[in-house]
């Protein structure tokens, strides 16, 4: 039953290599995002970036009104460990309008 | 550890029905959907839909002109975006158009 199938369509951890030392954007739960240079990942998807910023999002809703408020945090970081279980999406970074 | 005689692909899976079903195991599915759109709910309720460019055994995902709905439509991601598998709750096909522009 040796008949083992070789992965021959990468994986997609292989095409986050291709993003190895090039700008990213990492969407974090708690409503956090990052924007970095990947400098390492691994399987976990714990990751290494520099040169990056963090924004966090809050929204609050005014009892009276109902407007929501949206609020961004940011700040810089130059060198960032962010472990892998926290993350939910990685992309280049967006160019959105 | 082995203890042996377990295999682990194909569980309890065969369906009495010999109607010639083209998919026999969730892995078969995931094989044959690749390069298809898709809609991958995650455990947040958010929706991304985009054509499959790969995935693994994990659920990680890797899809392509990928689009995110919360609700209303939020943000587009042009080029590749990678899903953390253990975030995902579901990956269905759709016959979506290719519709959107710039």
């Amino acid at each position: 039953m040796a008949t083992e199938e070789e992965i021959a369509v990468k994986e997609p951890l292989d095409l986050i290599r291709l993003s190895l030392d090039e700008r990213i954007y990492v969407k974090l739960r708690s409503d956090r995002e990052l924007r970095g240079k990947l400098h390492a990942y691994d399987q976990h998807l714990n990751m290494i970036l520099g040169d990056m910023e963090e924004v966090v999002t809050s929204v609050e809703i005014d009892d009276e009104t109902y407007e929501e408020i949206v609020r961004t945090t940011r700040r810089t970081i130059p060198y960032l460990f962010v472990r892998g279980d926290g993350v939910i999406l990685v992309s280049p970074p967006l160019r959105t309008v | 550890m082995s203890t042996g005689g377990e295999k682990g692909s194909t569980g309890g899976g065969e369906k009495g029905s010999g109607g010639g079903s083209s998919v026999k195991t969730p892995a078969d599915f995931l094989k044959s959907i690749r390069g298809c759109p898709v809609v991958v709910k995650l455990n947040s309720g958010v929706d991304y839909r985009g054509i499959l460019a790969c995935l693994d055994g994990y659920m990680n995902i890797a899809m392509e002109q990928t689009e995110e709905y919360v609700n209303g439509q939020l943000k587009n991601k042009y080029g590749d975006a990678f899903i953390r598998g253990n975030n995902v709750l579901y990956i269905s096909t759709s016959k979506r158009t290719l519709a959107e522009g710039a």
